[in-house]
């Protein structure tokens, strides 16, 4: 891969302001959408480019354009998810404090497509120091007129308010991030209806992720068929892989879809240190279902880790190595799924905690064999049954990390 | 109307309905806690989930609006899991003290658990430690043990009083109801938060720990609070005598009237209860002493006496009638024929409660329960003058304590002590029984078959939801006994 197809993360950190990003080329592909393109064409050029939502679930950006109702006179919204909270997950924060201004960027083309003029940005309240530099950001592009009122001598006007979370992870899940802009207690809304008909203030509404959203200006400026060629057909561009974890050289890496997940852990993040072996690797943050070592060869795209039983998510990679107990891991993550649910609906409430608690329990050695099987049979009741896709991010890892190391664990019960 | 079948039964249901009150029409009941009919689907419980054909995942009968063609499924295996699944989430953070739970006997989730449940329990963790009894304003007690955050309490307070007190604190399994910096529950409604708790999360002072709820019968009435007309149902045990203390009322609580109430009682008209069971008068009391052994048949007949006593020509001016508006519509008719077109009485006065403030839900202005019958039954209701009243009056019938709403005990005793008769028909006692040459018992609202006309003109005919205490009737057995006395033929059954 070439440095020019390294779009996303610029390598300094002087490359965050306005100026830096207009001699990349910056700001030029939302000049063309917002000058010389219809909205309809917009979308149709995002629908083509095969981009999908870097948020997690991977649902068709431009799809979900489409979805908001073009006639009407109630407003409109775009927020960006900037509440990156899932665990192993440190993509969007990189574009935050490196490349701010392609967000604003996307975002503006966004808006300009769907034909909104006010946008939020929610940040988790953990980034409030980059909340403040988005702040900077948005101020350099107001300044320069390429925000506000007349965008580009156009009549398309777009105002962008940062948000700033109280640090909770239900609120990444986009109809609690909703309530959560609006001023309430975040947690998830009944659906349907979808946020695209009724969202924020009970408007037509437009969620994307940061990164989905970065990667709009090089479709609008470089085509659909650039990106597609970037990745998959119907799963187009690069992806930002944060690989944390037991390798050598944990970080950010910008790769194309598809890519395989061990070229990715091996290749790129330099493999275990000395010494190490790979026992698991959770490939697309927490809540994505562990792999064996067996199991690295899937290609990083949404439909192929789908196929593998687990699922690309947020593509954060974390490597566990051998000398890391398989109950460690379960611990942790039974605790963070109980601590974040939000609490509103009773199998994520109580499955959550009640999987914490018996995974604590046999973490002090009062483990029974049979409380493997209750933690099974409990990922099961709380799964596809729940009011939003946390149940589901809660049971999934866990049912997989006690099926596939059961052996292992079985151990730690007994002994 | 939209066609679908729900196992296997063809059901017609109107357009726009969910698939939960489309199987209740059918006959088939999804258990559910969080829905209520009054509010929209909030599907936080996950009790109802259904199988539809053609989807993948189990739906929410609450919110799954019914489609042509739908087929829906309510007790596959996967179906009863799922509801088995969500009752042992449940009932693992549950203390099921149920054996001193007033909720017990009439709890969604002793009956779901007991229908749908029956499993031994797998939690053995120690469950989270919560207030039992947080104190949540007018009297009402929140037990967090047993809070399954349904959320109709809170929805209830923004949705229908729109003071929203409660609101959901903490999260994942500290997660609990409470109101803001400590600002209790402060409206005419909260009894409706019991009613609407599917478990005994929510209980009211005044009824806990006073009986059991399978003790209770049921009787449905219309509120005589005010001239609403709501549907209440009044919960009672049966027996007479009762002890010192006993209560034969326990509770009155909401029914359910689309046309006047929808499924809410206001506290006012919940407070009646009270107004059952004390300070009752449960014989006839001569120069007020209570008789033992004489009915009110046989006192009566001296009424009667006293009446036929005056001469045709001088009863307009020397017999005087005060009613009042609680009285029923039958009651009315009856008080009209008698009074005015038998006997010609001229001196036909009306005295009820005061009007209070009405609270611009359902509550209104009237503390009187059928004023609308009063005009119907062709009287011009006006309160006397009790100068005027006593004027050359030598037998006075007052039913009701109410002139002591308006005059002054001592001016109301000044005025009518010289009357030669007076007889007095009420139902609890009161200062005026020491007035009276006669105290009749009377029946109360609850204890009375009747028809009331609402403050819209609804007339609601009821039942009776108690029984009165023995020996006690209704004004209108009373009237119909008075008629026959006097040779009147009214059509009335013969009491006498």
């Amino acid at each position: 891969m070439s440095e020019d197809d390294v779009r996303l993360i610029p390598a300094d950190d002087s490359s965050w302001r306005f100026e830096a990003y207009l001699r990349r080329g910056g700001y030029e592909a939302a000049r063309k959408a917002v000058t010389s393109m219809a909205p309809q064409d917009v979308i149709a050029e995002v629908r083509r480019a095969g981009l999908r939502g870097r948020g997690g679930a991977g649902f068709p950006a431009g799809l979900k354009w489409s979805f908001v109702p073009q006639c009407g006179t109630a407003p409109k919204y775009l927020c960006v998810n900037a509440d990156e909270g899932e665990p192993g997950t440190f993509k969007d924060r990189a574009i935050l404090v490196r490349n701010p201004h392609q967000l604003l960027e996307g975002m503006i083309i966004a808006a300009f497509g769907v034909g909104i003029r006010k946008a939020f940005i929610y940040v988790r309240g953990e980034y409030a120091r980059i909340a403040r530099r988005l702040e900077e950001a948005l101020a350099e592009a107001r300044e320069r007129g390429f925000l506000g009122r007349g965008i580009f001598g156009s009549d398309f006007d777009l105002e962008v308010i940062v948000h700033v979370g109280a640090g909770a992870y239900i609120c990444g899940e986009e109809t609690a991030l909703l309530e959560s802009v609006e001023g309430r207690r975040g947690q998830p809304r009944f659906k349907p209806p979808f946020p695209a008909v009724v969202g924020l203030f009970r408007s037509p509404t437009v969620i994307n992720n940061v990164e989905t959203l970065a990667n709009i200006p090089s479709i609008i400026g470089c085509g659909a068929d650039w990106f597609t060629a970037r990745g998959l057909p119907k799963d187009g561009g690069t992806r930002l892989f944060g690989v944390s974890g037991a390798v050598r050289r944990p970080g950010l890496y910008e790769l194309p879809m598809g890519t395989p997940l061990r070229t990715i852990v091996e290749t790129h993040a330099g493999g275990p240190p000395e010494g190490v072996a790979i026992k698991a690797v959770v490939p697309g943050g927490l809540s994505a279902p562990v792999l064996r070592p067996d199991e690295l060869d899937v290609p990083m795209d949404f439909d192929s880790l789908a196929k593998a039983g687990s699922m690309l998510g947020t593509a954060g990679i974390v490597v566990i190595g051998d000398r890391t107990p398989i109950i460690e891991v379960l611990k942790v993550t039974a605790r963070f799924y109980a601590h974040e649910s939000c609490g509103q609906c009773t199998p994520c409430r109580i499955g959550t905690s009640w999987i914490h608690k018996t995974v604590t329990r046999i973490g002090e050695g009062q483990g029974r064999l049979s409380d493997l099987d209750l933690i099974l049979r409990l990922a099961e009741g709380m799964k596809g049954r729940t009011l939003c896709p946390m149940g589901d991010a809660a049971a999934l890892p866990i049912h997989a990390l006690v099926s596939k190391f059961r052996d292992e664990l079985e151990q730690a019960v007994s002994r | 109307m939209v066609g679908l079948k729900i196992d296997g039964r063809p059901v017609q249901a109107p357009e726009g309905t969910n698939v939960l009150k489309a199987a209740e029409q059918a006959g088939v009941s999804i258990p559910h806690f969080c829905y209520h009919p009054a509010f929209e689907a909030e599907g936080n419980c996950r009790m109802c989930l259904v199988e539809v054909e053609g989807l993948p995942k189990l739906e929410l009968a609450c919110s799954t609006v019914v489609r042509e063609g739908m087929t829906v499924w309510t007790s596959t295996p996967r179906v009863l899991q799922a509801r088995k699944d969500v009752l042992e989430f449940l009932l693992a953070e549950h203390p099921l003290d149920c054996p001193i739970c007033d909720k017990a006997g009439e709890c969604k989730l002793q009956e779901y658990y007991d229908r749908h449940g029956l499993f031994a329990g797998r939690f053995v963790e120690a469950k989270e430690k919560r207030d039992k009894k947080a104190a949540i304003g007018k009297g009402l007690l929140l037990d967090r043990e047993r809070c399954i955050l349904c959320t109709r309490c809170v929805r209830f307070l923004r949705k229908v009083t729109g003071t929203g007190e409660l609101g959901v604190f903490e999260r994942g399994v500290r997660t609990e109801i409470g109101i803001y910096d400590g600002v209790p529950v402060d409206n005419n409604y909260s009894g409706n938060l019991v009613d609407i708790c599917p478990v005994g999360a929510i209980t009211d002072a005044d009824f806990r720990f006073k009986t059991r709820a399978w003790f209770l019968k049921k009787g449905p009435t219309v509120c005589p609070g005010c001239s609403r007309g709501c549907a209440i149902v009044v919960e009672s045990v049966s027996g007479y005598p009762l002890g010192e203390g006993q209560r034969r009322i326990f509770r009155i609580k909401a029914g359910e009237n689309p046309a006047v109430n929808g499924h809410w009682i206001c506290d006012f008209g919940r407070s009646g209860r009270r107004d059952i069971d004390e300070r009752r008068h449960v014989r006839v009391m001569k120069n007020a002493n209570p008789e033992e052994e004489l009915s009110w048949q046989k006192a009566l007949a001296d009424v009667t006496a006293r009446i036929r006593a005056v001469p045709g020509p001088e009863r307009a001016a020397k017999i005087a009638v005060v009613l009042n508006s609680r009285l029923t519509c039958e009651e009315l008719v009856l008080a009209k024929r008698v009074f005015a077109e038998s006997l010609g009485l001229g001196k036909i006065f009306f005295a009820d409660p005061k009007p209070g403030v009405a609270d611009g839900f359902l509550l209104t202005e009237e503390r009187v329960p059928n004023a609308r019958g009063v005009l119907q039954a062709g009287f011009s209701p006006r309160l006397p003058d009790l100068a005027m009243l006593a004027a050359s009056v030598e037998v006075l019938l007052v039913f009701g304590l109410h002139l002591l709403d308006h005059f002054s005990e001592e001016a109301v005793f000044r005025a009518l002590a010289g009357i030669p008769w007076k007889f007095l028909f009420s139902s609890h006692a009161g200062p005026l029984d020491r007035l009276a040459d006669f105290v009749f018992p009377v029946a109360l609202p609850a204890e009375k078959s009747g028809t009331y006309i609402n403050v819209d003109g609804l007339r609601q005919t009821f039942g009776r939801a108690v029984e009165p205490p023995p020996g006690v009737v209704s004004e209108r057995e009373i009237l119909g006994c008075l008629a026959n006395g006097l040779g009147l033929n009214m059509g009335e059954p013969d009491a006498c």
